[in-house]
C-alpha cells in the first residue's frame, strides 16, 4: 500500500531511476573488508612488536633503549608522546609508560631512556634483563605533553628533573633536526652533575643552535661548580630567561618538581594556562598526598572482591591497577598516571583514594568508575572490570 | 563456555538502548565494547580542567514533563529519566555570514517567524507560508509513517513535496539567497547540502526542534550513556570493556555467538550488533555467510561524510567571549547550491561551514568556573584525510584547525586568545574510535533515493542477527536510541 502511495508522488519515476542506476553501479563493500583497521594501525596501532637493536648506557643510573620495528613500520607521533612497554616479569604481567626521547624525525627507531627506580619491577628489568635483540611489546605512541602550535607559544621554558628529561630531548633534537622556529631554555635539575642524562648531547647542541638554551640545575653539585646550584626557582628562570610573557612552561619529572616549581612559575604572576605538566604517578609513600585520610596506614590491607571472581587482600598504599596484576587479573593500562581511562574499573562497594586532579568524567564519578592506576583502597572493595 | 541470551556488539546509543530494553525483560546480556567508556560517540574526553562533549549538539525528542516526547517516554521506561538533567535551549541556532547576515532563531514557531520577517520584509508572506508549508508536511508525513494504508488524496503535501531537495522548496517560496541561507543552514546537523537534501529531513528538524526544543543533558551525552549503562547493569547485565568483537559466529543462516578479539568464544542465540553495517556484516560475519542479493541492495548506498572538529577550552564564559547562542553556522557565504558539498571532499577547511556549539550558554555548570568550551565542526569525508601520508598528519590537523578558528573569530574576535586548551578531531580519529569505515558519523547518506520513503528491508539476512544505530536508523541520538529499543523488540516478540 505504502508503496503503491509512493509511486503517485511527484518526481518518482527520477528517483526510482537513481536507485536502479546506483545499485547497478554502485559500491561493492565486501571489497572494504579489514580497511579501517589497516588505516587505523598507520596512526594508533594497539599494539607494536619493537626490538631492542641497541643499548646505550647513558649515566650510572641511566640506559637507552633504541627499539626498531619488527615488521619496518613505526607510526608518527609528536615529540613529548609516550609508549608503554609490557611484560611480564617476576610472573606479573605489567607495562608502564616511557616517553619517547629521540624526535619523530628519526622514522628507523625510537629510542626510550629509562631510568633506574629503587626496587621498581620495570625499569630494573629493562636495564638488567632486556639484551640486544630481545623483543618487546609496546602501544602505539600517546600523551597529550606535547607543544600544540594553535595554543603553545614559540618559545618555551622546559623544567625536567631526572628522566623527565626524555620528552624535552625529542622536542629539542626535532626543533634543530627540522629547522622549527621556536626557542627553548631548558632547565633541567639533577641530584648530581653524574645524572644529568644527554649532557654531553644537550651542550652540543646549545653551542651550535642560538634558539636553544641549555641549564643544569644541580642540586649537591661536585666542589667548585660553576653552574646553577640548588632548585629551580621563579627567580632563577626570571633571571635567565627575562621577559616571561609569551612563553609557555613545560614541566616534567617527578612529583616533588610540580609541587616545588608550579607554585614558583606562579609567583611569577603565570597563568595556569601557560603551565603544562606531563602526567605522573603520585609519589610514594601516598599517605603524603594531600587528602590522604589520617587513620589509615599505607600498609593497611583491605579485602577485594571481583564481581563474580576472586576475593584477596590489598594494601592500601599500593595501586589497586598494581595489585589486581599480582594477584593475575589482567586490567589494560597505557599512561598509569590517571589520564587516560583505559584502567577504569567500576567500584561497586567501598571507597579508594585518589589524588585530587585526577580527571576522571563527572559521570563515572557519580556511578563509581575509578581509575585503577592511580586509585588506593581505603576500604573493603567490591569491583567490576 | 560462556553463554548469553543476546550478545550485543557495542555500547553505543543503539547498543546502550538494545541491551537495557533486553536485560530489562528479563535477557541474559553481554555487551562487548571495544572501548573503555559506554556511548560510542555519546561520549566525553578530559583535557586539562576541561571534559569536552563528543558529539551531542541538540537532543531532540525529548519534549516536556507534561507533554513528553518519544525519548523523554523511552528513558523514563528504562527508568533513567531520574538520573538526568535535561536543558533546555533556548534558541535552534544564530546564522552568521561575515559582513552580510546575523540573525539568531528562537526556539518557538512566531520567534522564528519574527526574527525572519523583521530582517526580511520584502518576504514577510513567503515566510509565513514557508513555516506553514513545514510544519502541515510534517504532519502529514508522521500520518503517513504511522498509518501507510491510508488511502490516496489524503497526502496533498507528500503528493508534492516527497521528492523535493530542500533547495527546491527554498527557490519556490524565497528570493533573497541571504534568506535561502538561513533555514539551510540546518544541513550542517544532518551531512548533505540543502541541494541534496531531501526535504522531508528538513522539515522534520524545524517542526520537531520547534515543538520539543533543542536539549543538552547536564553532563553531556556521557551522563546519558553511563545512566543507561546503569540500568542495564541494575538488571544483571553484563559489559566488557577493552573488548572488540572479533567474529560473529553463523551456521546454517543463524548466529552460534561471538568470538572476541582476546580469542574468546561466547555463544549466543541473539546477537545485537552497533557496528557499523559494512563492518558487520563484511568483516564480522563474512560475505560467504551473506546471500548475494544483500551486498547488492547495500551497493547503492554511499557512506555519509565524517567530521573535523576541534574542540576549545576557554578561559572566559561565554558572556565575557560575547557568546550568547548555543548553536552558530558560521556560514562562508549565501550559496545552498552545493559548493558545500564539494568542499566536504577536500581537506582544506578554509571556507567551510563551520556548526559552533557552546553549551555553557544554557548550562553555565557545564565547564568549570569562568571557563566555558566551544566546539568547532566541519563535516568532511573521509577519503582524503585517509590519503594523507601519516607522518604529515599532526601538520594538517593543525593547519585546518587553525583555518576554522580563523572563521570563528570572524563572528567572535577575541576567541583565540582565550584558548587554553585544543584538541582536534580528524575523520580518521572518528573511524579510530567508532570504527566506521571511512569515519562516517551518519551512517549511510540519506539521498532522496535512499530517504524514509525508501527505508531498507530491516528483515535480517542472518537468522537471530539484528542491528542497532546509526546505519540502519536516521542519524541522531534520538533515531538511534529508538532503533535500539525496537531491535530489543524484535527479540522480545520472537522470544513470546
Ligand atoms: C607519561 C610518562 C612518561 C614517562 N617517561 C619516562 C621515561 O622516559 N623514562 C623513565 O625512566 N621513566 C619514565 N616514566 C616513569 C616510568 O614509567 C617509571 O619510572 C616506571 O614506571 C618505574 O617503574 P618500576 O616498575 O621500575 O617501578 P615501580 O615498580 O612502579 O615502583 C616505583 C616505586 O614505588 C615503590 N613501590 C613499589 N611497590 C610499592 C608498594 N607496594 N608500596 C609503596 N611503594 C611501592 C618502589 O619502591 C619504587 O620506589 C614516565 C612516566 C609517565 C607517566
Ligand atoms: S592507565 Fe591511564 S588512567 Fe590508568
Amino acid at each position: 500500500m505504502k508503496e503503491g502511495l509512493i509511486q503517485q508522488f511527484e518526481g518518482y519515476g527520477e528517483v526510482a531511476r537513481d536507485i536502479e542506476v546506483c545499485r547497478k553501479y554502485g559500491i561493492d563493500y565486501t571489497l572494504e573488508k579489514g580497511s579501517v583497521e589497516k588505516f587505523i594501525n598507520r596512526l594508533h596501532p594497539g599494539r607494536m612488536t619493537l626490538r631492542v637493536a641497541d643499548i646505550i648506557e647513558e649515566t650510572p643510573l641511566d640506559g637507552t633503549l633504541r627499539l626498531v620495528p619488527e615488521d619496518g613500520y613505526l607510526p608518527p607521533f609528536q615529540a613529548g608522546q609516550y609508549i608503554t612497554v609490557s611484560l611480564e616479569t617476576g610472573n606479573i604481567r605489567t607495562s608502564r609508560p616511557y616517553s619517547i626521547a629521540s624526535p619523530p624525525n628519526q622514522t628507523g627507531y625510537y629510542d626510550i631512556t629509562v631510568r633506574r627506580v629503587k626496587d621498581g619491577l620495570v625499569s630494573n628489568h629493562l636495564l638488567d634483563r632486556v639484551e640486544r635483540d630481545d623483543v618487546l611489546v609496546c602501544s602505539g605512541p600517546a600523551g597529550n605533553f606535547y607543544h600544540n602550535p594553535l595554543i603553545h607559544d614559540r618559545s618555551m621554558v622546559c623544567i625536567a628533573g631526572g628522566s623527565g628529561i626524555t620528552p624535552f630531548m625529542s622536542m629539542i633534537q626535532e626543533i634543530v633536526d627540522c629547522g622549527l622556529d621556536r626557542e627553548v631554555f631548558l632547565f633541567y635539575g639533577s641530584r648530581t652533575l653524574e645524572e644529568v642524562i644527554f649532557r654531553k648531547r644537550l651542550e652540543a647542541i646549545a653551542g651550535r643552535f642560538p634558539n636553544i638554551h641549555f641549564h643544569p640545575v644541580i642540586e649537591n653539585p661536585p666542589e667548585g661548580y660553576g653552574g646553577y646550584k640548588g632548585l629551580i626557582t621563579g627567580s632563577l628562570v626570571k633571571d635567565v630567561v627575562g621577559d616571561v610573557p609569551g612563553t609557555t612552561f613545560f614541566i616534567c619529572g617527578p612529583q616533588g618538581l610540580y609541587d616545588f616549581c608550579v607554585p614558583e612559575l606562579e609567583k611569577l604572576g603565570i597563568p595556569g594556562k601557560k603551565i603544562r605538566t606531563e602526567a605522573y604517578a603520585p609519589a610514594a609513600p601516598i599517605s603524603n598526598q594531600p587528602g590522604w585520610p589520617e587513620n589509615i596506614s599505607p600498609d593497611d590491607r583491605f579485602e577485594i572482591r571481583i564481581k563474580d571472581g576472586k576475593v584477596f587482600s590489598a594494601r592500601a598504599g599500593e595501586p589497586l591497577l598494581m595489585t589486581l596484576e599480582k594477584e593475575g587479573i589482567f586490567v589494560p593500562s597505557e599512561c598509569r598516571s590517571g589520564q587516560c581511562s583505559r584502567c577504569r574499573v567500576k567500584i561497586i562497594s567501598g571507597k579508594v583514594f585518589q589524588p585530587a586532579g585526577t580527571p576522571v568524567r563527572r559521570s563515572d564519578r557519580r556511578y563509581g568508575y575509578v581509575h585503577s592506576c592511580v586509585s588506593y583502597p581505603l576500604e573493603d572493595l567490591e569491583i567490576m572490570i | 563456555m560462556q553463554d548469553y541470551d543476546v550478545i550485543v556488539i557495542g555500547a553505543g546509543n543503539g547498543g546502550l538502548s538494545a541491551a537495557a530494553t533486553l536485560a530489562q525483560n528479563g535477557m541474559r546480556v553481554l555487551i562487548l565494547e571495544r572501548h573503555n567508556i559506554p556511548g560510542g560517540s555519546a561520549t566525553s574526553f578530559c583535557r586539562g580542567r576541561f571534559e569536552f562533549e563528543v558529539a551531542l549538539h541538540q537532543l531532540s525528542g525529548m519534549g516536556t514533563t507534561e507533554q513528553p516526547g518519544p525519548l523523554r517516554s523511552m528513558l523514563g521506561r528504562l527508568g533513567v529519566l531520574e538520573e538526568l538533567s535535561f536543558v533546555e535551549m533556548p534558541d535552534l541556532y544564530r546564522a552568521f555570514i561575515p559582513g552580510k547576515l546575523d540573525v539568531t532563531l528562537p526556539a518557538d514557531r512566531s520567534g522564528v517567524l519574527e526574527t525572519l520577517q523583521k530582517r526580511f520584509p520584502g518576504e514577510k508572506e513567503a515566510i509565513g507560508k514557508f513555516f506553514e508549508l513545514v510544519y502541515a508536511y510534517a504532519i502529514e508525513l508522521y500520518t503517513f509513517l504511522r498509518n501507510p494504508s491510508a488511502a490516496q488524496g489524503t497526502f496533498p503535501l507528500l503528493q508534492r513535496y516527497a521528492f523535493k531537495s530542500a533547495k527546491d522548496v527554498l527557490d519556490e517560496f524565497f528570493t533573497d539567497p541571504l534568506l535561502k541561507a538561513v533555514p539551510g543552514a540546518y544541513w550542517g546537523f544532518i551531512g548533505l547540502t540543502p541541494d541534496r537534501l531531501s526535504f522531508s529531513y528538513l522539515a522534520i528538524l524545524f517542526f520537531t526542534y520547534i515543538e520539543m526544543k533543542p536539549c543538552h543533558i547536564k553532563g553531556g551525552s556521557q551522563a546519558l550513556s553511563n545512566a543507561i549503562l546503569n540500568a542495564f547493569l541494575a538488571h544483571g547485565g553484563r559489559i566488557r570493556f577493552n573488548c572488540g568483537a572479533g567474529k560473529i559466529l553463523v551456521e546454517n543462516g543463524a548466529v552460534l555467538g561471538v568470538i572476541t578479539e582476546d580469542g574468546d568464544e561466547i555463544t549466543s542465540k541473539y546477537v545485537v550488533s552497533n557496528a557499523s553495517k559494512i563492518t558487520t556484516f563484511v568483516d564480522l560475519i563474512g560475505r560467504e555467510h551473506i546471500p548475494e542479493k544483500f551486498f547488492d541492495d547495500m551497493r547503492g548506498l554511499s557512506r555519509s561524510p565524517s567530521g573535523f572538529c576541534v574542540y576549545v577550552g576557554l578561559d572566559r564564559e561565554p558572556a565575557e567571549m560575547g557568546i550568547d547562542a548555543s548553536t552558530t553556522f558560521i556560514l562562508p557565504d549565501e550559496d545552498i547550491s552545493g559548493e558545500q558539498f564539494k568542499r566536504m571532499k577536500v581537506l582544506d577547511t578554509e571556507n567551510d561551514m563551520v556548526a559552533f556549539s557552546c553549551y555553557d550558554v544554557a548550562d553555565p555548570e557545564f565547564s568549570p568556573p569562568g571557563a566555558c568550551q566551544a566546539v568547532l565542526v566541519t563535516l568532511k569525508y573521509g577519503e582524503p584525510w585517509m590519503r594523507v601520508p601519516p607522518r604529515q598528519y599532526a601538520r594538517e590537523k593543525y593547519r585546518c584547525a587553525d583555518a576554522m578558528i580563523r572563521q570563528v573569530e570572524k563572528v567572535y574576535p577575541d576567541f583565540r586568545g582565550h584558548m587554553e586548551e585544543v584538541e582536534v578531531a580528524t575523520p580518521l580519529t572518528f573511524m579510530r574510535y567508532l570504527g566506521t569505515p571511512g569515519g562516517s558519523i551518519y551512517g549511510f547518506e540519506q539521498y532522496m533515493k535512499d530517504s524514509l520513503f525508501f527505508e531498507q528491508p530491516r528483515v535480517s539476512p542472518v537468522k537471530g542477527l539484528f542491528m542497532a544505530g546509526g546505519w540502519v536508523a536516521n542519524c541522531g541520538f534520538e533515531p538511534t536510541l529508538m532503533s535500539g529499543k525496537s531491535a530489543a523488540g524484535a527479540i522480545l516478540r520472537m522470544e513470546g
